[in-house]
């Protein structure tokens, strides 16, 4: 479960030349509420630069809100951010993997730091390896794989630890359809394990096959936070593409 | 701290696998002092072999028949023999001579009445190995017409000698070459650690936001500062282990290199025990994290390897001024330097290398050492948390 109050992260810039410096504040993420409930998929929209990756930087304790709260799990984030970190497994486009290490030690590393025993972690590992097909470049370093054996990887690190909450920002992002399809498979076994699951995509047909909750996020603010039955119901434009624009050039 | 060990492995690891951290931190500085020294002697013994077996060509002008056969006594001197003085100058820039010397019209009367005679040296002053060898055959001369002159006024040699030196040498050979040399250790050392570290500093922490891992890492559940203490430890120990190899380099060199003189070697392999290797190696180690943290402060916000550099790189100045002022005479390891980093690490290294270090003086370097070093990875800690800096 998280919960999401009034929360909002301002950046400050310093610009200017010479003596003459000047202080800018930007409310990237202005007052957000949501909830994502535990066994649903939540999907957080919104075009580039409207403030999801900072809201969801914020949820998994990477970045600290500047006011509001957000309790993960049960856990308040303001309560120290590492309980959050390790309740909640964290994929976007940002998060790299590191590309002098191979799949195995990747895996190892992660667990052992999130404290996983010696043969959970390897049980684990090796469900998520055979699950993802991962096995036949288990040992191939990083730097040397496609973008898809990558991609098979991340998720494998996000689920090692087999989080209660996870985050997806564009998990699908680059990669075929096959890959892609095993990655939403995941996802839906996530749903049927009761995980609490945060999804973001500009694909809409992978919104349109996951999703139970939607918010639409533009300029920092909420625009929309509804279940995703409501917002179909609601649908003025024939797809669910032109909807979302239309939404978000009507806010 | 179990966490900590994960993430030194981690980062080690990675860097390890890095072929340019080997060539940097493992290959070069393990072969920089043996290929210098093997290096240097080799082409001093090149330059000095070529110079003894070049001819010299020499016009001599009424040169008397002693002198004549005094330089054609040495079959490399190509003699010309001219009977007035003409222009020299061009001779010697087309390169027909190389010097000439001119001895004064009444020469053989002046020497005859044991008066002063004149000898003009036409030369070019930077031809070196050519004056040098006119110089010591004119000594040679000197001396012997000096001899002759003793016999012929029958003087007694003693009374022409007023006094003989005999120095007795109270300091030991260690602290003579330890005060001269000591001081050229820290140079290769220190700047071969700055290198060291700020290779790593930079992979560790813009490498990574460069690779897009940096978030990747900091989605883990532990501490910043666990983060940047693995970064700086990893980055200091590949600026430590570099200067450590150096030494192993200066000490095999010393072993197997020949044609180093042997009071150099001597003096070199007794300053070189293990006491002072230890002495020195603990004050690297807070030095090392300094420099990492410091670098790692000064590169935090930096996105790409080149803006890194160019944030970094002008601190060498910073290095170098302390430690060319440490070769300098008259500054001395004293209560006023024993504080000032860089500077310090150059003095007293002089001093531990001549076995004259006070141990108070040095502890006061150590312990200021470990203040800088903290104060470095607080504010290292300060820049690595800093979200917009790091999230850039």
């Amino acid at each position: 479960m998280i919960q999401i109050n009034n929360l909002t992260k301002s950046f400050t810039s310093k610009s200017g030349k010479g003596f003459k410096k000047e202080t800018v504040t930007v409310n990237a993420v202005n007052e957000v509420s949501f909830e994502c409930k535990p066994g649903r998929i939540f999907s957080l929209l919104g075009p580039n630069g409207a403030g999801k990756t900072t809201t969801l930087r914020m949820i998994a304790g990477i970045i600290n809100p500047t006011s509001g709260s957000a309790i993960v799990d049960g856990v308040d984030i303001s309560q120290g951010n590492d309980e959050v970190k390790k309740r909640i497994g964290f994929l976007t486009g940002s998060t790299g993997l590191y590309e002098r290490l191979n799949p195995d030690e990747t895996l190892d590393f992660f667990g052992k730091l999130y404290k996983l025993p010696e043969t959970e972690l390897k049980e684990r590992k090796e469900y998520l390896f055979e699950k993802l097909g991962i096995n036949e470049f288990r040992k191939k370093r990083m730097g040397q794989m496609s973008t898809g054996m990558k991609q098979k990887v991340s998720i494998a690190r996000t689920l090692i630890h087999d989080p209660e909450v996870l985050i997806f920002d564009e998990p699908t992002s680059g990669l075929d359809v096959i890959t892609a399809d095993s990655i939403i498979d995941l996802i839906r076994e996530s749903k049927a394990d009761n995980k609490t699951v945060i999804f973001s995509s500009h694909i809409m047909s992978e919104v349109d096959l996951l999703c139970d909750d939607l918010a639409i996020i533009n300029k920092g603010s909420i625009i929309y936070n509804d279940s995703f039955d409501n917002f179909k119901s609601d649908m003025n434009a024939d797809n669910l593409t032109q909807e979302f624009i239309n939404r978000v050039k009507e806010a | 701290m179990n966490e900590l060990f994960i993430i030194i492995k981690k980062e080690l690891t990675e860097l390890l696998r890095d072929r340019k951290t080997i060539i940097n931190s493992i290959l070069l500085p393990t072969l920089l002092i043996p290929i210098l020294m093997f290096g240097g002697i080799k082409i001093s013994q090149m330059i000095q072999k070529s110079n003894q077996e070049k001819k010299v060509k020499i016009g001599l002008v009424n040169a008397p028949d002693d002198f004549k056969s005094l330089v054609l006594s040495d079959t490399l001197n190509q003699v010309t023999t001219y009977d007035e003085s003409i222009d020299f100058k061009t001779l010697i820039d087309d390169d027909t001579i190389q010097t000439a010397l001119v001895f004064s019209s009444d020469w053989t009367a002046r020497m005859d009445s044991l008066r002063s005679g004149q000898i003009k040296i036409y030369r070019n002053g930077t031809k070196d190995n050519v004056n040098g060898r006119v110089k010591s055959m004119l000594d040679v001369y000197a001396t012997k017409l000096k001899s002759k002159r003793i016999a012929q006024l029958e003087i007694p040699v003693e009374k022409m000698t007023p006094f003989t030196e005999n120095v007795i040498e109270v300091g030991e050979q260690k602290e003579l070459i330890g005060k001269r040399v000591g001081g050229f250790i820290p140079y290769i050392f220190i700047l071969t650690m700055w290198g060291g570290c700020l290779l790593a500093a930079i992979d560790l922490v813009t490498g990574e936001k460069e690779r897009k891992t940096i978030e990747t890492t900091l989605s883990l559940p532990i501490s910043k500062f666990k983060v940047l203490m693995g970064k700086a430890i990893v980055a200091s120990l590949l600026g430590f282990i570099p200067a450590l190899l150096n030494l192993i380099g200066l000490v095999l060199g010393l072993q197997f290199i020949d044609g180093i003189p042997e009071v150099f070697t001597s003096a070199l392999g007794e300053m070189l025990n293990f006491q002072s290797i230890s002495m020195i190696l603990l004050l690297l180690i807070p030095f090392s994290l300094f420099l990492a943290g410091l670098i790692i402060a000064l590169v935090a916000g930096a996105t790409s390897f080149k803006e890194a550099q160019s944030k970094a790189s002008p601190i060498i100045i910073l290095i170098i001024i302390p430690l060319v002022m440490a070769l300098m005479p008259g500054i001395d390891f004293t209560w006023a330097t024993v504080f000032i980093p860089v500077l310090n690490i150059g003095l007293g290294v002089k001093e531990i290398m001549a076995g004259t270090i006070n141990m108070g003086m040095y502890s006061a370097m150590l312990l200021s050492l470990i203040a800088f070093a903290i104060a470095a990875i607080y504010f290292s800690y300060k820049k690595f948390s800093d979200e917009n800096a790091i999230l850039k």
